[in-house]
């Protein structure tokens, strides 16, 4: 039935609708009141009344109060309600046209009750050994006979913070009174309380209680202040273990860098110096050592050796055996006083000064022959002074003096009665200036190439008196470079004397060590390829210890020594144009020079003697003939 | 042979008794003793009316239970208009419905009303657990909730007998309260759907039995013994 429409009313009016209970409550369990909606009145007025019935009993009663609980709400009072009594209830709505009966609702008040909120509720701060905490504390309703124990209610709070969303809930039980503790310093709290009976429903939110939580700062302050202290003492404790460890710290997280090892190094000067100080830098003065080091342990001098076309046997001395003829005089001294002596730049020991004298004897006697040679040396001496390396004695020797030591090759009673009493320390084999130069025999003589023959310069700091032999026909000339530049420097030595075909090889031989015997034991190395000529190759792990003699071509018979085979000292045979192995220059070689071939066979011992030393005497040599 | 197994099986059943014995003894926690007579842990009146109001409680909240599974399982309809009559067989108890009416009566009456309540409802729910076992109405779960029910208003009727009993001891009451027969019970019928209506009745009856005895019982303790919890 529409009756919206007031034109239509009279006509489309109709009964009224239905109407309909929506609740019952009860807020003590001893009144209670009722509520209906009603349906569409139909465009009449309606009116409705609600009916009850008790049970058990048929009598209908009508509803005794409509105002009280408000518009169309049915009061039951005190007198009008059973407690433990189902209430049948209907509202009928009436108006002009008919009647409309809602449905009937049959209710206990035991299960309907509804309590009012809490009242009265306080909230209060309070402390608990100096922290706080929230006491809240509130009133069951007035209404509510909890005192007779006719409604228990039970209690439920919520707290939040004002700018949080979600509240706390907290179920207080029957008690009237709760704590809220682990608050937040200077938070604002808002606090309701409401109340439920045994069976019933929740009554409603009480109203918000608001409540500032005091800061409580400087209590947790003072804890801060506490623990900064102790931070403190114990950072300053570390710190102090720290310090008296920092070495080891260091050392295990900065690992030491190490050094370069080169013997001598003086890192300093690196460091500070400039480059061309760096150089002289590495140059140490007691290097390198003469301690009784093994002798094995020092660099390997090669030895260059070459035949001079001179036939002259020089030997230098080049080593001074003692530490004091170690240090080099970087002087140059004149061609004079370098061959056969003792002060050549290559050995320019104040020792050797002395033996000096008995060479320049040997000097003046091969001095027609020598100036060539010292011409040459000369020319070697300022290339090695170019390359010069104080510290490296080698250099000095290699410096190109020849010397003669005509008095090795003097009779062993000559020798014999010099001391040599460095033979202990024949670790000059640094210091032995060898060096061959492959000159041609002497010019008198035959000229026969003096190849393959070898020169050992051999300039020890003894005393010994060298004598040089009459000049002979032959004299060698031997000397030994050390160093590398050694080779450069036999490379830039004019390879064609004026007088002497070009026959400038050079062997290196290699110095491997000098044993207690004062033994030299030598080792020929290959060079490479030499300036002249092919390579050759001179069979390596020979060992030449000894000089075993002298031949009548002036060659210097080296004994080998330890080695099985039969080898030759092959020099580089450059008109032969050599190139095969040692065999076969040996061959080559024996066919000029048969006495070129040493053999193991027979160590003259007396010779040996004197040529352990280093000394070989010329004239031995020149007359000699051994194979 | 034969006399050793006799003996021990005779230690055995001494032992057996004795076990028996010692738990029976313990079901019923310590005895009450009203008189504090010797060997008796005597407890105070308003001890004894929490323990009592406390299961009281909980024979109110199983009832409650049983009763809104009763409606929900078998009668979903929800029609809260009684088809069947709701007649109690404790209406004809007088109890008092309203707050002033349970105030105003005496100690005594009121003590009287609990345990002819308590009485009265005892046969019932027997019998209700009875049926429920045997016809399979409910699940095993409401079965033995029905079994605790019943066991529970036997209890508590010995509770408020015990009350009762300290009471007059205590000169509260008089003694005027004695344990009265309690109504018999209709008997159940035969008829299933009869059957099925009278257990939702008496579960309705029941239900509100015990909010009755459990709201009388605290009224009495707020009247005698009001510090705690009043």
């Amino acid at each position: 039935c529409n009756s919206k429409s007031v034109v239509f009313l009279l006509i489309f009016s109709c009964p009224p609708a239905k109407p309909g209970l929506t609740s019952c409550r009860s807020p003590e369990k001893e009144t209670f009141t009722c509520w209906w909606k009603p349906g569409s009145d139909g465009g009449l007025p309606t009116t409705h009344a609600l009916y009850y019935r008790k049970e058990s009993s048929e009598t209908v009663y009508e509803c005794p109060d409509y105002h009280t609980a408000g518009e169309n709400s049915c009061f039951f009072n005190k007198n009008d309600t059973s407690i433990w009594v189902n209430y049948n209830i209907t509202v009928v709505a009436t108006n002009a046209l008919g009647r409309a009966f809602s449905d009937p609702v049959e209710i206990d008040v035991v299960y309907i009750v509804k309590p009012n909120p809490p009242e009265k509720v306080t909230v209060t701060v309070m402390e608990d050994k100096g922290w706080p905490f929230l006491r809240v504390s509130w009133e069951p309703p007035h209404k509510a006979d909890t005192r007779s124990g006719w409604i228990t209610l039970i209690y439920e709070l919520r707290v939040k913070l004002e700018e949080e969303i979600d509240w706390e809930m907290h179920l207080a039980g029957q008690q009237k009174m709760f704590n809220i503790f682990s608050l937040r310093s200077g938070g604002k709290y808002l606090v309701e309380v409401r109340c439920k009976p045994d069976h019933g429903f929740w009554s409603e939110w009480s109203s918000t209680s608001y409540i500032k939580v005091p800061d409580y700062f400087h209590r947790e302050k003072s804890t801060w202040i506490l623990i900064t202290v102790f931070s403190t003492f114990t950072f300053l404790i570390l710190m102090w273990l720290l310090h008296m460890n920092r070495h080891n710290l260091k050392h295990c997280i900065l690992p030491p860098v190490p050094g370069p090892k080169i013997k001598g190094f003086d890192k300093q000067l690196l460091k500070n110096g400039k480059s061309n100080q760096i150089f002289s830098a590495l140059v140490v003065p007691d290097f390198p050592p003469a301690t009784s080091s093994n002798y094995e342990d020092f660099q390997v001098e090669y030895l260059e050796v070459y035949v001079r076309r001179e036939q002259e046997l020089v030997l230098e001395e080049s080593k001074d055996l003692h530490n004091s003829c170690l240090k080099s005089e970087s002087s140059t001294s004149d061609c004079d006083s370098g061959r056969g002596s003792c002060d050549s730049h290559t050995l320019l020991m104040a020792k050797c000064r002395e033996a000096k004298e008995g060479e320049r004897q040997t000097d003046r006697e091969c001095s027609p022959m020598r100036t060539e040679a010292q011409r040459r040396l000369k020319d070697w001496e300022e290339e090695a002074l170019n390359y010069a390396h104080a510290g490296i004695v080698s250099l000095e020797m290699s410096s190109g003096r020849v010397k003669t030591w005509p008095s090795v090759f003097s009779p062993l009673p000559r020798y014999s009665s010099s001391p040599l009493d460095q033979q202990s320390s024949l670790q000059m084999a640094k210091q032995l200036s060898l060096s061959t130069s492959s000159y041609l025999t002497q010019p008198g003589h035959s000229t026969k190439e003096a190849l393959g023959q070898s020169y050992w310069d051999l300039c020890l700091s003894s005393k010994q008196p060298h004598l040089l032999n009459p000049p002979t026909p032959v004299c060698r000339e031997l000397q030994a470079h050390s160093d590398v530049n050694i080779s450069s420097i036999g490379h830039k030595r004019a390879p064609a004397g004026p007088r002497s075909p070009a026959l400038h090889t050079t062997e290196y031989v290699e110095v491997q060590r000098v044993d207690n015997k004062d033994t030299l034991l030598l080792q020929p190395v290959v060079q490479g390829c030499g300036r002249m000529g092919g390579c050759f190759q001179m069979p390596h792990g020979e060992v030449y210890s000894k000089v075993k003699g002298v031949d009548s071509d002036n060659v210097l018979l080296l004994q080998r020594e330890g080695m099985g085979e039969d080898r030759c000292p092959c020099v580089e045979q450059e008109t032969n144009e050599v190139t095969g192995s040692c065999h076969k220059s040996c061959t080559v070689s024996t066919t000029q020079k048969p006495s070129g071939c040493i053999y193991t066979a027979v160590p003259v011992r007396d010779e040996m003697a004197t040529m352990a030393n280093g000394y070989v005497d010329t004239a031995t040599m020149c007359t000699l003939h051994t194979c | 042979m034969p006399g050793n197994i006799r003996s021990v099986s005779f230690a055995w059943m001494v032992l057996v008794y004795l076990l028996f014995c010692s738990r029976r003894a313990s079901v019923g926690a310590a005895p009450i003793c009203a008189n504090a007579q010797a060997g008796c842990h005597v407890l105070s009146l308003a001890n004894l009316f929490d323990r009592v109001i406390q299961h009281s409680a909980r024979t109110h909240s199983i009832s409650n239970d049983l009763h809104s599974e009763f409606e929900q399982y078998f009668l979903p309809s929800k029609n809260h208009i009684g088809r069947v009559s709701r007649n109690c067989h404790t209406s004809s108890i007088l109890t008092p419905n309203g707050k002033d009416n349970a105030q105003r009566m005496a100690r005594e009456e009121l003590t009287e009303v609990i345990l002819k309540l308590l009485v009265a409802w005892r046969d019932p729910l027997w019998h209700f657990h009875q049926n429920m076992a045997h016809h399979h109405d409910f699940n095993n779960f409401s079965s033995n909730k029905a079994l605790e029910m019943s066991d529970m208003v036997h209890e508590l009727r010995k509770g408020v007998e015990k009350v009762a009993e300290k009471m007059q001891v205590l000169g509260i009451i008089s003694n005027t309260v004695s344990s009265l027969a309690s109504p018999e019970a209709s008997l159940p019928s035969d008829s299933a759907e009869w059957r099925l209506m009278k257990d939702y009745n008496l579960l309705s009856c029941f239900r509100r039995d015990s909010n009755k005895v459990q709201n009388y019982l605290k009224i009495l303790k707020c009247r005698i013994v009001p510090e705690h919890g009043c």
